[in-house]
């Protein structure tokens, strides 16, 4: 997309998505618009430089060329403005990825990725004696770090934690950040709908998507009031506690696994047409060569619209 | 609570129609000369001839309009022996009974001069030219269509020396509604300026100086030109005799009158005969546009806030030196969602909005269809 023409009054240009264009020609009612929100994509909040006269302090963000807009839903938004009824907040609550938690469980891979092995040969060559290409477990038989169990979903497996709160120790652990306004007790998840689904982190629980857009994208909406399984209160409000990753207030985490779907199962078709291949150190401490797909899952704070991207990676043998 | 979306009330929508025009002008070099006719699209069936705005071999090309010609099966033209013979009078079938319709028998009526299809003049030997939707849209405006076309005596391919104007003239107040597929004008020729090329006495008694001359159908895009426009008043026709080179009639083009190139020849070939005799078409076109527009109200204590990455520092908000500061944030981007949070629609401002709690806006968000 081009940059819009800026140097005269400012203009709106407003397009239907490409979701939109299939509600529309849906004619199944679904095209209904009941709410609006405002994104800030471009800006560079580093910019603003608090340090200068007033009319100076953010003249560098006013010049910002802006996109056209995106038809891609997925593609724009990916920051939203919030309103918050309080003028006098100094700090905000964030989301962040959360790897000490329980024992190395919540780590990522040291090749800075969560893998999912996709079928139980992957995890555990189907649980046969004596065979070591697979590459979930290792040589001690245990869970490798930042290595999901896709396929087994009732086993005992690594899992994502994702903490909410201020990172800031200003606003000490002990602050109860709902007196702020800023607790944050629902999420969205979004992931390829052809490569997983959400469990809960204990694999007993699988969750419905709210929706799955025109691009695969399936929508999974949680909160700690409905969803108990994925999201909990976080208590803690030590100051230093080892779990913890947030130093400042906290309001809730959520946790969860990916199931792989049965496509990634059974077929390596996708795998051929969105992923490769490489190689991993495998249960017998040699390499195996393994198809994957990179993939994002993107978890939403609902009430703060603060994001994160988790990258993860679909493997197969 | 901190919330990212604000619901639209039943008062933040509202829909609207809209009509929009454009110009749209056909200069006679496309029609004949611009490309060495490699614009025109000639059909083995002959019925009709095409014409592009470009070489029509060529991706680029687009397809403006068609040219046909027809005579009703009482016209005095008609004759087993013509050339095409039963192909005009099925295209002038087949144009009237869209175009005009059924009278109550079921028989197929014939294009009335006045649109009084009681009684009155016939038009019986026409021209069709049929425009293509990518440039009529919606309808040709009405009032708006104007056509120059050459009358000199001698055929002389592009010499455009003796013209005379067909247009709609008045029809944005005066237009006829029986027709099956929506309004039409009457089509009047009239001098081009200085000229005297239309016979006085053939001019409306009404509309002084203007002598109608053909239809024109708004909404299906057809202009139904009479044969009368090419041929003296002495024959039946508009013209003065002035503009026949001393001679005793026009000759429309390989020396054929305009009924003999009627008779004589083929479609396509009278078409190629027409087509040099066209100095200009010009119309506005209609598209009608619906809207819907969404009233995204921000209000002073609203979208402060941002959840851009680069808002905090350690969750410190950066646009703050301390906490008393107002916060502020940007607008570049307004998404309209549906109740599943999906986002429907997306609007991009041209240039980043401040805003912050001294600052209320209204963004209009209109959404065409």
């Amino acid at each position: 997309m081009a940059f819009q023409d800026n140097s005269g009054d400012i203009i709106f240009d407003v397009v239907l998505t490409d979701e939109g264009r299939r509600r529309l020609s849906a004619g199944d009612g679904t095209f209904n618009i009941v709410k609006f929100g405002l994104g800030d994509d471009e800006i560079n909040y580093t910019l603003y430089d608090t340090t200068v006269a007033t009319q100076n302090q953010d003249i560098q963000i006013l010049q910002t060329p802006i996109f056209e807009a995106f038809t891609n839903n997925t593609s724009v938004m990916s920051s939203m403005l919030m309103s918050i009824p309080r003028n006098n907040l100094f700090y905000l609550p964030i989301l962040k990825i959360n790897e000490v938690a329980d024992t190395q469980k919540t780590q990522f891979h040291s090749d800075g990725v969560f893998y999912v092995a996709v079928d139980a040969n992957t995890e555990n060559n189907n649980d046969v004696a004596n065979l070591t290409s697979s590459i979930a477990y290792n040589q001690q038989n245990s869970l490798v770090t930042g290595v999901m169990l896709g396929f087994s979903t009732q086993k005992a497996s690594n899992y994502i934690r994702i903490d909410a709160g201020i990172d800031n120790d200003a606003v000490p652990p002990s602050t109860n950040i709902s007196d702020l306004f800023l607790d944050e007790t629902s999420y969205t998840i979004e992931i390829d709908n052809r490569l997983g689904t959400i469990v809960s982190h204990d694999g007993k629980t699988r969750l419905d998507n709210a929706s799955v857009d025109d691009d695969n994208i399936a929508l999974y909406v949680v909160s700690a009031e409905t969803d108990p399984a994925f999201v909990l209160v976080n208590t803690d409000t030590g100051p230093n506690s080892a779990e913890q990753v947030i130093s400042g207030a906290r309001s809730t985490y959520l946790q969860f696994r990916i199931a792989s779907t049965v496509n990634l199962r059974q077929s390596d078709f996708l795998f051929n047409r969105l992923g490769s291949t490489t190689t991993m150190t495998n249960k017998g401490g040699n390499t195996s060569t393994v198809n994957f797909i990179d993939s994002l899952v993107k978890v939403t704070g609902i009430n703060t619209g603060y994001s994160v991207d988790l990258p993860i990676r679909f493997v197969k043998l | 609570m901190a919330s990212t979306h604000k619901f639209l009330s039943p008062n933040d929508k509202i829909s609207t129609k809209t009509l929009l025009h454009e110009a749209i002008p056909l200069t006679g070099t496309i029609l004949s000369g611009t490309y060495s006719d490699n614009n025109i699209k000639n059909y083995s069936h002959g019925m009709f001839q095409s014409v592009y705005d470009y070489p029509y071999l060529s991706s680029s090309a687009n397809h403006i309009f068609d040219i046909t010609f027809g005579y009703a099966s009482d016209s005095g033209l008609y004759n087993t022996s013509n050339e095409q013979n039963t192909k005009k009078t099925n295209i002038y079938n087949q144009m009237a009974q869209v175009m005009v319709g059924y009278d109550k028998t079921g028989s197929i009526q014939q294009f009335d001069e006045d649109g009084n299809l009681a009684d009155g003049t016939k038009l019986k030997e026409n021209v069709f030219l049929s425009f293509s939707r990518l440039l009529v849209k919606d309808e040709i405006k009405r009032g708006s269509f104007q056509m120059t076309v050459s009358v000199t005596g001698a055929y002389n391919p592009g010499e455009f020396g003796k013209t005379i104007i067909i247009s709609d003239n008045g029809a944005v107040n005066d237009y006829r509604i029986n027709s099956p597929v929506g309004e039409y004008g009457i089509l009047y020729a009239s001098n081009s300026s200085g000229q005297t090329n239309i016979d006085s006495t053939m001019t409306s008694s009404t509309k002084t100086g203007y002598a109608p001359c053909g239809l024109i159908y708004y909404q299906a895009g057809v202009a139904v030109i009479s044969g009368s426009v090419f041929t003296l008043s002495s024959s039946g026709g508009i013209l003065s005799s002035s503009v026949d080179g001393g001679g005793s009639a026009i000759d429309f083009g390989n020396g054929f009158t305009f009924s003999d190139a009627l008779t004589g020849s083929t479609i396509s070939s009278s078409a190629n005969l027409l087509r040099e005799r066209i100095q200009n078409i010009q119309f506005n076109n209609t598209v009608e546009l619906n809207s819907t527009i969404y009233f995204c109200r921000i209000n002073h204590n609203e979208f402060n806030y941002s959840a851009n990455p680069t808002y905090l520092s350690q969750s410190q908000i950066r646009v703050k030196s301390q906490a008393s500061d107002a916060p502020v944030s940007y607008i570049t981007t307004v998404g309209l969602y549906s109740a599943d949070n999906q986002l429907l629609a997306v609007g991009k401002l041209s240039e980043p909005l401040r805003k912050d709690p001294t600052i209320e806006y209204t963004l209009r968000a209109r959404l065409d269809y």
